[in-house]
């Protein structure tokens, strides 16, 4: 990015506002739309992007979930289940990652979405 | 919820599952998680987003880790996205009452069907041998 590099940054926070908004709102949310987002607007490679909206997700989910827990609407076996399945998953999730390029990456990323915006059109 | 021994073991591979959904894709995994909880274990809407909102976060910060260690994460970017990101959940929660949510959900799931075929086809467009 040769240009100034005040402009990204403030997109990002706007890309997170927008992606906050949604999860808020519609339950969905997140990471679905962070990527697309990080891609078109402030060029991060899908790889990047990927991760880095991964990082963001942590304390958005933290703050959601405290929110969650105080109304009591948390059943903490099935997380716990669930958590040590997915602790398991979780690398093997960034080393496929990490192996697959570039543009078959983007594709199964636009399957994922198309079928979410199907989804949401068609519930 | 009551769980017998078997399903418990069946939630568990359901959570492999979603781990590795999340760090490929960079999702938290609500998606598949949120469904499963209330079609399959029989839990309520709000506890199912609760309980999916917990999970999510141990699994993302161990993808995340995975992801940093070669390199893949901006930190400087994910901040800000986090920044605007805690704000628009308090905005959307707020505004989320005001709204009709049918309507909502048709306008998002035009944007995401539409922002989907778009990677696609670009992707499709660029030359192989240079990714």
């Amino acid at each position: 990015m040769n240009q100034s590099s005040s402009r990204p940054l403030a997109t990002a926070i706007g890309v997170g506002l927008v992606a906050g908004s949604m999860s808020g709102l519609l339950g969905v949310g997140g990471g679905i739309i962070m990527v697309p987002l990080l891609v078109a607007l402030v060029h991060l490679s899908q790889h990047q992007a990927h991760a880095t909206s991964l990082a963001a997700i942590v304390p958005i989910g933290l703050v959601g979930a405290l929110t969650f827990a105080l109304e009591n609407e948390i059943d903490f076996t099935v997380a716990a289940l669930l958590a040590l399945g997915a602790l398991a998953g979780a690398p093997v999730g960034a080393r496929i990652m990490s192996r697959v390029k570039e543009r078959p990456l983007k594709i199964m990323f636009g399957v994922l979405m198309t079928g979410v915006g199907v989804q949401l059109l068609v519930a | 919820m009551d769980l017998s021994p078997w399903v418990a073991v069946g939630v568990v591979g359901f959570g492999t599952l979603t781990g590795v959904l999340s760090a490929l894709f960079g999702v938290g995994g609500g998606l598949v998680m949120v469904p499963f909880i209330v079609l399959v274990l029989g839990g309520d809407q709000h506890l199912a987003e609760g309980t999916s909102l917990l999970v999510i976060v141990p699994t993302a910060t161990v993808g995340v880790i995975a992801h940093a260690r070669r390199g893949y994460v901006s930190f400087k970017h994910a901040l800000l996205l986090a920044t605007g990101g805690v704000g628009g959940s308090f905005l959307g929660a707020t505004v989320a009452l005001e709204l009709e949510e049918g309507a909502l959900q048709v306008v998002f799931g035009v944007f995401l069907a539409l922002m989907g075929i778009r990677t696609i086809v670009q992707a499709l467009r660029t030359p192989p041998k240079n990714v």
